[in-house]
């Protein structure tokens, strides 16, 4: 027996490890992608769903546009959509501007990894904790009568520093040469920036300030707590579901009409930034 | 010769944008005013109390000593089993998934597909994405009724709906993502020459696995065990839509804590959410140095 394993060291074993190997290769691809179906399927269901006569039920059909009307004759989603709107949109410009301030100067500063953690530090803290940090400054600290701007303050900390990371992918490959070949031929400054910098950035700020639009579009935990009496399309929706049964088809109506905006929008920078990534 | 013209190069860098400097020094100003002192300020407010609805400004540890009031404890446990089970869990699933994206061969556009699938959600309105499962899940929901019409139960289900198994799946669901994602970047990264070194030198797979992937994957671990624990300590929504009330997690006690302006407890349950998190960081950390030392890899990461 012995003789024979050291006979052949590698060639039982790596037959049996493989078999194995490939066992567990297909439950691991299969687990992701089960787990990856339960994060979509909801969201079809969603939007069939919205079509239903009892959106509730487990049986879609009678299909009706009833919710989409209902949705029409309501009026009382439009204030709070109309107020998210305008702030995301808000959260996204400043997003982008502070995303490419910072993504520029980070990748030559000195203590760039500090500056960097300083920055990235909202990803790691809980929604929560982070609404609730800034409401106690805000409100039981400083006395502050809270509304829109306490709202674009939580959601700029929470937007920004994915809009820094976007924008680091391409800043930390930008060639310097560029630019000084472009002082070298006498360019100024802000045309250097212009004509050379903000092309090539140009993807990774779009990119910031769509995230930044989508993030505080969407954003629940921290509005909670720096909303003061103004309403958001997500705290309405919350509100809605959490206590109004017969507003929930309404809901599902209007989520859908959300994802068909916003999907086809996140595929769209998705592609452009993988797009440039490779190329580059 | 490089290294002069690299530091001239530097210095001419710097003087190109004073203007920018202090732009960004005002900044970097700015945002530790808006994030870490309010988390600062956070912290020290729980060591106050409430008294008849006023906040009475004396350093105390009462508030503290409230979680350990017998509801509270129970939540805070119960809290913190659910978030741990549901991190074990993602963990299980998201380490071999993400090795399999990262090492198995997978084509470079499936990658950046499956990639974008996982952080699309990111941006999608939790609630709705929540509450849609009570109509797959609920008693006359679309599981229920699929068992019923197949003749595998007598009647409805409704056990799916309104306990915590619920909300546990409901967590699972949303925080998949969290976890894949920093463990992908940090496999991805993993020299494919050292996987194939280790098997020149006999290797068997499973030693490849445990000497060399998972301690230079150790960083993106650690992020994805961050990342998906936090949330799950202070979920909020997945407990109240899909636990219907019965399933009363920290964020509840925040909640009612906020509403009836006890802020010194709001302080101390969110203060003490992150403690928890680091507590577990850096007991994963300590544990994690068994494997091989984090500051070897972040060396091995830099060169």
């Amino acid at each position: 027996m012995n003789t024979l394993a050291i006979d052949h060291p590698a060639v039982r074993p790596t037959r049996t490890q493989l078999g194995d190997w490939t066992a567990w290769t297909v439950m691991a691809k299969w687990g992701g992608l089960l787990f990856i179906f339960l994060i979509y399927f909801p969201l079809a269901w969603l939007a069939l769903m919205s079509i239903s006569e009892r959106p509730l039920s487990g049986i879609p059909l009678p299909l009706t546009m009833d919710n989409y009307r209902a949705l029409v004759d309501d009026t009382r989603w439009v204030a709070p959509f109309s107020i998210s709107l305008l702030i995301a949109v808000f959260v996204g410009i400043v997003s982008a501007i502070a995303a490419t301030l910072v993504g520029r100067h980070l990748p030559n500063a000195k203590r760039s990894g500090l500056k960097l953690l300083l920055c990235v530090i909202p990803l790691f803290v809980p929604g929560m904790s982070m609404g609730a940090a800034l409401f106690i400054v805000f409100r039981a600290m400083l006395g502050l009568k809270l509304g829109y701007w306490s709202i674009i303050a939580g959601h700029f900390i929470w937007a920004f520093p994915f809009g820094l990371l976007v924008v680091l992918v391409l800043t930390s490959r930008f060639d310097h040469r560029l630019v000084e070949a472009a002082e070298d031929l006498g360019a100024s400054k802000l045309r250097t920036f212009l004509d050379i910098e903000l092309p090539i950035l140009r993807p990774g700020i779009v990119g910031a300030g769509l995230f930044g639009f989508l993030l505080s579009f969407n954003e629940v935990l921290r509005t909670m707590f720096l909303r003061g009496t103004s309403t958001t399309m997500p705290i309405y929706n919350w509100t809605m579901a959490a206590s109004q049964q017969s507003q929930v088809p309404i809901i599902f109506a209007l989520a859908t009409i959300i994802l068909l905006v916003t999907l086809p929008l996140l595929a769209g920078v998705f592609w452009v930034l993988y797009a440039r990534i490779d190329k580059s | 010769m490089a290294a002069v013209s690299r530091s001239a190069l530097s210095k001419s860098l710097s003087r190109l944008r004073p203007a920018s400097n202090t732009l960004v020094n005002l900044y970097f100003v700015l945002w530790f005013c808006l994030v870490i002192i309010p988390l600062l300020v956070l912290f020290s407010f729980s060591f106050f109390e409430t008294k008849s609805f006023v906040t009475t400004y004396t350093p105390t540890l009462n508030t503290w000593l409230s979680l350990l009031d017998s509801g509270r404890l129970t939540v805070s446990l119960r809290t913190l089993r659910i978030a741990l089970t549901v991190t074990l869990i993602e963990f299980l699933i998201a380490f071999p998934f993400a090795l399999w994206l990262a090492k198995g061969g997978v084509a470079k556009s499936t990658q950046a597909i499956i990639l974008a699938l996982l952080t699309i959600p990111f941006f999608l309105d939790l609630s709705s994405r929540i509450i849609i499962w009570r109509s797959i899940l609920s008693e006359n929901g679309l599981i229920s009724h699929l068992l019923v019409e197949s003749g595998l139960t007598s009647g409805p289900v409704d056990w799916l709906l309104y306990n915590e198994w619920a909300v546990h799946f409901g967590m699972l669901v949303t925080y998949f993502p969290t976890m894949v994602l920093p463990i992908y970047m940090a496999i991805s990264i993993i020299d494919d020459a050292l996987i194939q070194a280790s098997a020149d030198l006999g290797a068997s797979r499973k030693d490849t696995l445990l000497r060399i992937i998972v301690p230079l994957s150790l960083p993106g671990i650690l992020a994805g065990v961050i990342l998906t624990l936090g949330p799950a300590l202070a979920a909020w929504i997945e407990p109240s839509m899909l636990g219907g009330g019965f399933v009363n997690l920290l964020s509840n006690s925040v909640e009612s804590a906020y509403s009836a302006l006890r802020y010194p407890v709001v302080a101390a349950l969110s203060s003490f959410v992150m403690l928890m998190l680091a507590i577990l960081v850096v007991a994963l950390a300590i544990l994690a140095r068994r494997f091989g030392s984090l500051g070897a890899v972040f060396s091995t990461l830099r060169s």
